[in-house]
């Protein structure tokens, strides 16, 4: 899809007679650069997505944070591992939290020096036995062991939030 | 499992990741609206003028979009901007060249204001679609 657009955008700009490199685009854009600087992470690259609890969505969140890697710099090893709590965490949403109807996932995703944190939220049903739970129940073990920390506690409006750390240090 | 038609938004900081994450989510609704692929590179395009110049006219910090999609339409909802934002973000989004590209591809291009803030709505749709 993106590189459908990118490869798109320079045949267009060719006809202007603009140079076709493929940083060509955002800078006649304005976007800034993609340079890789761990320092640009901060409050400056925090964002909040909320989208409907669908299995189809959790491949959205984890290309958002493949996103976050490729334009901070973020290392590969805590990119990865951030994926893999966080597809737990938001299949977790999508299969228990809105049992008798539609819902939505919160993720907050807030890049820092020393972590990436991602909070996921829902307004589901909240912590308990999930009558459709047939699997091992490897999910919080597992984002256990991927994150740095990890806070599961109920939100604010029902359902619960869990927050995860992942430290910058690892490769 | 739950389905949901609730709304996709984002809010991003000012900053490096708005253009590359609002990218990837106009991208990934347009494709579930089923717009063509020509409106679907047109969307992501606009994505992209949006994400470069909003954050001069948003009322916060953060570039705030709502996205909503029918078959084969793309709605987008940008703000709260500043008083007199929704306008001036259409006219900042002229490319040298090719004109205001915002204006070309869209078919509806609004600004509303509710609660005293104002937003852009933009609807893209295919040609065929009602």
């Amino acid at each position: 899809m993106q590189h459908m657009a990118g490869d798109n955008f320079p045949n267009h700009a060719h006809r202007g007679g603009w140079v076709t490199d493929p940083g060509h685009r955002d800078r006649a854009l304005g976007l800034r650069s993609r340079s890789r600087f761990a320092a640009r992470s901060g409050p400056a690259s925090d964002f909040r997505l909320t989208i409907p609890a669908d299995p189809q969505n959790v491949a959205l969140v984890r290309r958002l944070l493949e996103c976050v890697g490729d334009t901070l710099g973020v290392p590969d090893g805590v990119v990865e591992d951030a994926r893999l709590a966080v597809t737990e965490a938001c299949t977790n949403v999508v299969r228990h939290a809105y049992e008798e109807g539609e819902g939505a996932i919160d993720v907050v995703v807030r890049p820092r020096a020393e972590t990436l944190e991602v909070v996921i939220s829902d307004e589901g049903r909240g912590m308990g036995p999930s009558p459709d739970t047939r699997g091992p129940g490897l999910g919080l073990p597992l984002i256990s062991a991927l994150a740095d920390t990890v806070e599961l506690r109920p939100g604010h409006d029902g359902g619960n939030r869990l927050a995860m750390t992942f430290p910058m240090g690892r490769a | 499992m739950s389905g949901g038609t609730a709304p996709t938004r984002v809010s991003i900081a000012s900053g490096p990741l708005v253009g590359p994450v609002l990218r990837r989510v106009v991208g990934m609704v347009a494709a579930r609206a089923d717009l063509p692929l020509d409106r679907l590179d047109d969307a992501v395009l606009i994505a992209d003028l949006i994400a470069a110049r909003a954050p001069a006219h948003v009322a916060a910090e953060t570039v705030d979009v709502e996205l909503g999609s029918t078959p084969r339409t793309l709605n987008l909802r940008v703000g709260p901007l500043r008083e007199g934002g929704g306008r001036a973000l259409v006219v900042d989004a002229a490319v040298p060249g090719v004109g205001n590209v915002v204006e070309q591809l869209t078919d509806e291009l609004s600004v509303e204001t509710v609660d005293g803030e104002e937003y852009l709505c933009l609807r893209l749709a295919y040609d065929g679609a009602g």
